[in-house]
């Protein structure tokens, strides 16, 4: 399972990075981290005349915290993240998700960016970026554009970043005081991607819930905000009832794909399952005033 | 002077002399080989299950700069003698012969059959040659399963058989049958299969074959379970004398039955070695490995049961049909055992067996760990089912058809003995470690709370080696053979044709020679992995504790009464009143007269004696098994079920097992769990899965998942060590039993946990989506 | 290709691999450091594990050129010459392994994860080292290895 042959380019720039995308538009692959790719390539599922390296742009790692928002370069190690205790301030549902992310060793060199960009929608950050309506900045020959979750994600394994693209910073919204968070998935083996996972964060104040947020992974092509759930939540007080009429209207509509591990069936039963699950957490965690 | 004692190394669980290379990174295994001039191989496989070849145009592929050759199939047929495949004709298998080439010429018969090989400077290379390789196919109806395959309308795989009959079908009967199934008091149906799953070791197989034009000797590294028998397949189909092919081995990782003899593969590569003249590597990677290298246990089971309201299991008529897929392996092979092993340790008074072996198109079913064990699930599967229906405790329908320790031994209905077999023993012990009725108020409790708690016992026994035959020896395999030589520096020299894999012979064998002997247990090397240099044998069967450890013990007896009677005219002493301990050879009641091994054997190397004196201080030793025997035992499982994901998860485990006597506890133990562990992960994670059209969909390590250290629990694991059969020799092989009888105990666990939904489990693979689609009663 | 030049197990190497070849390819082939195992290439097994600028992970997803200027250490870097470590003794004395494939890669993840989590319990020893898969052993007896390190580890600290 050796890798085919690319012509390999690694750029300290941003700039370079975007002119040589400019360039070879998509006869080029980025590499991040690397643990989504490389399998890729060494199953020789993809086939890159040009692979562009960005681990050499120092620009692009860094988390840092201000304007209600944590904004997280394309390139920062999952490792990284699951260390930084700006995210586990203000980020709690990503800091819950972090260390799910298969395991250590893939944490040490995948990128929070990688992942995003890859688009899994088994991962776990997707849907917690579609979850927190997290935003994703790209920049292009023509400069740089912010794209909302909603939009970035546009089917499997592919986003709205156009070819001539870099993704350069992820940003996520600070937590608000009285936020619950939980990330609640069903996997065959610890590590695994989720065979239905979902991220949580309700806001609970005065013991109502105030806001609710719920993105499934494994259940689409792309991670799915559970809105007709979330609507059901808002104003109301947690309660295993409201949990349960909860997963039902999260569940109702899914068609989730089939595969080796689980038939559409299963991926939804369980999805009714893990709402519920989900909910508890989070309310759980809100209430104990822990995130 | 040290303390004359001798040191008991036998029995203690002495630390591996295999570690501090394993440890450390100085292992060597094939891929680890660099040779001079060494070329690399990749093979071009077809992506169809079933077709026709049209053409192969390697044109493109031998142009590419870094390819040195390209061999067709047909090229290969050229140079190489077709023949059996060599595993089979040593096991003297009589049934049907398909007729096919080494790689595939005419037609392709599976997803990654090989078609070419590209022999380059790089493996990196060769897979790039490989992509230019143009292969036409004409696509055929898949086979896909027994079926189908039964179906004498299904397309046929080999022109030669006319169908897909890979064994014909046939029936034999033990006891009356009839009169049981007349007599009993509820005949009972079930139709119960067992999944298609892989050995898969972490190492998968390869070779560097070097072709030596001069002296026209073709040498082959290989990862092997047998230099030998890797020697004779490779000489066979390379028309080559035996004497002019050398097999070496160093260290393997892991095997579990796949890497006996050699593969269509490796012969392409030792072909490719002779034809550019250079050394050639091929390792195959991961996908190669799970796709190409073969698939077990895809078996079913129609089975009918006499029982009688008691719980008496009187008698069991079953048909089997194994899918031995695409290429001869001894699937075919696999229901002779199975039958013969069928009544496990129970009084049984008769059985019908009937079996057909079919050929599809998926990959060929090879040896895995313990291949007959499907006898045992089924019938530990049956039990179950008989007590449930019954309303009978799991453990008590054992109890009550268990076959008691008689002397004479009681027979199984299918001719052998059941000598020394501890079950009753074993079951009661696993009765009481697990305290059953207080595992049952807590799994009442727990279900009030909607915890779905579950326990499984099971039994089993495997031939390790088997009882003694008449006038025969113990087990498969015959007679075993070592070389023993006390070398002139001392060191006490065992010549073994045992490949270990993970077995630690090399820590074993020593310690048993060690103390007969009378040297440290660092004084004594195991020397494998030449079929130049050792006597043939082979590691597989369960048999190497009895057969090696036994030929080691009288082996080291008799080199010992050898240098005795050396030392003996050296020291003008007689040999009665010698002794050997801890390295020195001393006159009985004098320690002043003390001469170190090592200087005796020094003495006998450099000196010239008369004929009256031996002083070729070696020894060929043989045995034949002694009084052979069974190991076996009883295993539990608690499992929890999360009824609403399917999750199972293994909370205990408890082996109570009788191998006789252990030569190194640790080591006993490490091949216990990893058999266990190879049995859960089938049930709860592996399946080597293939689509309708024959394509392969499991040949990644994200599709056919592995047990990992968080499915596995801690094993508990108690010894029985039955009355000795033997003087000398009561070490009895444990290398797969855990995989044999894990499955089942595993599933009725699993079963027991689902039984407020009113499960009945007829199958071994049991994923979340199954274990759901249960409790919701589809089927 | 171009010329790299990295820190391998205290040594300054150099090379030129192509772009393509793996970390694990690179030490094993131009290096000649085969301690180093490759199990499936696509980054499951973790039979690849080496650790880089004090991390562990998986070299079969490391382009060879991506190390360049880093610190790397293999299994035969643990210890000088012929020797063991603490955790390759712990792992001798608890009988870890059978046939040693896995072997340098479950020492290489242990070593990396016990320098950050010293008091580790078995639980998280386990889930730490579950993204390492070994056929043989069913995994105890590597445990019980770790887990010995880790104890004498501490008796060992003031």
């Amino acid at each position: 399972m050796k890798l085919p042959p690319f012509a390999y380019e690694a750029p300290t720039t941003v700039a370079e990075a975007v002119d040589l995308l400019v360039e070879h538009g998509d006869e080029a692959s980025v590499l991040a981290g690397g643990q989504s790719l490389i399998p890729l390539l060494a199953l020789r599922l993809a086939r890159p005349a040009v692979l562009i390296d960005i681990n050499g742009i120092g620009e692009l790692s860094g988390v840092s915290a201000d304007n209600g928002q944590v904004a997280i370069g394309a390139v920062t190690r999952e490792y990284v993240a699951e260390e930084s205790s700006a995210i586990a301030d203000a980020v709690p549902l990503l800091a819950a998700a972090l260390p799910l992310i298969g395991h250590e060793a893939i944490r040490s060199r995948g990128t929070i960016g990688g992942s995003l960009a890859h688009a899994d929608p088994a991962a776990e950050l997707p849907a917690v970026a579609r979850a927190l309506d997290a935003e994703f900045v790209v920049r292009g020959p023509s400069g740089e554009r912010v794209i909302q979750a909603a939009e970035w994600f546009e089917g499997y394994l592919t986003t709205s970043r156009q070819p001539d693209e870099l993704l350069t910073e992820v940003r996520f919204p600070a937590a608000k005081p009285g936020t619950g968070s939980s990330f609640e998935e069903v996997t065959r083996r610890h590590g695994d991607f989720a065979m239905v996972g979902l991220a949580t964060s309700l806001v609970l104040s005065g013991g109502v819930i105030s806001e609710a947020r719920l993105a499934f992974a494994g259940v689409s092509d792309v991670p799915v905000r559970a809105t007709a759930a979330e609507d059901l939540l808002a104003g109301e007080r947690p309660s295993a009832e409201l949990f349960d009429e909860a997963a039902r209207r999260a569940t109702e509509d899914l068609d989730p794909p089939a595969d080796l591990h689980g038939s559409s069936d299963y991926r939804k039963s369980v999805a009714a399952a893990v709402v519920r699950r989900g909910l508890r957490a989070a309310a759980d965690n809100a209430t104990r005033g822990s995130n | 002077m040290t303390a004359i004692a001798a040191e008991r190394y036998t029995g203690a669980s002495i630390k591996r002399s295999e570690d501090p290379r394993i440890l450390t990174g100085a292992g060597r295994y094939v891929d680890d080989i660099k040779l001079p001039g060494m070329l690399h191989a990749a093979f071009v496989r077809s992506p169809m299950a079933h077709a026709r070849v049209l053409s192969v145009d390697v044109s493109e592929a031998r142009a590419l700069p870094g390819v040195v050759a390209v061999l067709t199939g047909a090229e290969l047929e050229a140079m190489t003698i077709p023949g059996p495949d060599a595993l089979m004709a040593l096991m003297g298998w009589a049934g049907p012969m398909p007729q096919f080439t080494l790689l595939a010429t005419d037609k392709v018969r599976l997803v990654g059959d090989p078609v070419a090989v590209v022999v380059a400077e790089s493996r990196y290379l060769a897979e790039d040659g490989c992509e230019l390789v143009e292969v036409e196919y004409e696509d055929l109806p898949p086979v896909v399963d027994a079926a189908f395959a039964l179906d004498p309308g299904s397309p046929p795989l080999f022109a030669n058989l006319g169908d897909n009959i890979a064994r014909l079908h046939s029936r034999s009967e033990f006891g009356d049958v009839a009169a049981t199934f007349a007599g009993a008091d509820r005949v009972m149906d079930f139709r119960i299969d067992v999944h298609r799953h892989q050995n898969v070791p972490m190492e998968g197989r390869g070779c560097v074959a070097s072709w030596d034009t001069d002296a026209g000797v073709l040498t082959m590294h290989a990862a092997t379970q047998s230099v030998h028998v890797t020697k004779i397949a490779v000489a066979m189909r390379l028309g080559l004398d035996q004497d002019k092919v050398r097999v070496l081995a160093g260290d393997i990782g892991g095997s579990f039955g796949l890497k006996i003899g050699a593969s269509r593969e490796e012969l392409a590569v030792a072909a490719a070695s002779r034809a550019v003249g250079r050394p050639v590597k091929w390792v195959e990677d991961r996908g190669e490995n799970l796709t190409a290298s073969g698939q077990a246990r895809e078996e079913s089971f129609d089975v009918r049961a006499a029982v009688s309201d008691d719980g008496d299991l009187l008698g069991l008529d079953v048909k089997m049909v194994v899918d031995t897929g695409a290429y001869p392996g001894m699937g075919a092979m696999v229901p002779d055992i199975v039958s013969a092993m069928f009544p496990g340790p129970y009084q049984l008074a008769a059985l019908g067996f009937e079996s057909t072996a079919v050929t599809t198109n998926k990959a060929t079913y090879v040896a895995y760990r313990g291949p007959w064990a499907s006898e045992t699930f089924v019938r530990e599967r049956v039990l179950n089912l008989v007590a449930a229906d019954l309303g009978l405790d799991p453990v008590e329908i054992r109890l009550r058809n268990v076959a008691l320790r008689t002397d004479p031994p009681a027979m199984m209905i299918t001719g052998r003995p059941l000598v020394g077999v501890t079950t009753k023993e074993s079951l009661e012990r696993v009765a009481e470690l697990v305290d059953l009725p207080a595992f049952r108020r807590r799994q009442e409790q727990a279900r009030a709370q909607g915890r779905y708690l579950g326990i499984g016992v099971a039994t089993f026994i495997e031939a390790a080696p088997g009882p003694r035959a008449p006038g025969g020896p113990s087990g498969p395999m015959g007679l075993e053979s070592m070389r023993l030589r006390l070398e002139e520096d001392g060191i006490v020299a065992l010549f073994t044709g045992q490949m270990p894999h993970g077995q630690s012979h090399q820590t074993t064998l020593a310690q048993i020679a060690a103390d007969e002997f009378g040297v440290p247990f660092s004084q004594v090397r195991v020397v494998i992995g030449d079929s130049d240099v050792v006597p043939f044998g082979l590691t597989g069967g369960s048999r190497s504790a009895t057969m090696t450890g036994g030929v080691a013990l009288h082996g080291a007896r008799q080199l010992k009464a050898k240098v005795l009677d050396f030392a003996a005219h050296l020291m003008e002493a007689s040999a009665q009143d010698l002794l050997i301990s801890d390295g020195n050879v001393w006159v009985r009641g004098d320690p002043a007269s003390a001469i170190p091994v090592s200087e005796i054997a020094g003495r006998a190397a450099a000196g010239s004696f008369g004929d009256d004196v031996d002083a070729v201080l070696q020894v060929e030793a043989t045995f034949d098994g002694g009084e052979g025997g069974w190991s076996g035992g009883t295993h539990c499982a608690i499992v929890e079920i999360d009824a609403e994901t399917g999750i199972v998860k293994v909370e205990r485990y408890v082996a109570v097992e009788d191998c006789g006597a252990l030569i190194n506890p640790a080591v006993v133990e490490g091949q216990i769990r990893g058999g266990i562990a190879q049995g859960i992960g089938a049930v709860l994670l592996e399946r080597s899965a293939y689509a309708e059209d024959g394509s392969f969909q499991s040949a990644t390590f994200m599709d056919y998942l592995m047990p990992t250290a968080c499915d596995v629990p801690r094993i508990e694991i108690e010894h029985l060590e039955t009355v000795p059969l033997d003087a000398d020799v009561n070490f009895r092989g444990v290398g797969e039993g855990g995989m044999i009888v894990a499955p089942p105990t595993v599933v009725n666990a699993i079963e027991d946990a689902l039984s407020p939904f009113g499960v009945r489990i007829y199958e071994q693979h049991l994923p979340p989506a199954r274990i759901l689609e249960l409790i919701t009663g589809a089927r | 290709m171009a010329d790299i030049t990295l820190t391998v197990n205290g040594a300054a190497r150099t090379g030129s691999p192509e772009a393509r070849k793996t970390l694990a390819d690179f030490l094993r082939d131009d290096l000649d450091l085969t301690g180093t195992h490759v199990g499936c290439e696509h980054g499951v097994c973790g039979a690849c594990t080496v650790i880089v600028d004090g991390r562990a992970v998986r070299s079969c997803l490391m382009l060879a050129v991506q190390a360049a200027g880093s610190e790397v250490t293999t299994v035969e870097g643990l210890a000088p010459d012929g020797e063991l470590g603490p955790l390759q003794q712990a792992m001798w004395d608890s009988h870890s392994f059978q046939c040693g494939f896995c072997t340098p890669g479950f020492v290489m993840q242990a070593t990396a994860f016990l320098s950050g989590h010293p008091d580790a319990g078995e639980q998280e020893i386990r889930e730490a080292l579950s993204g390492n898969i070994c056929r043989c052993t069913g995994y105890q007896s590597i445990i019980d290895g770790v887990l010995l390190a880790a104890e004498r580890n501490r008796e060992v600290r003031p």
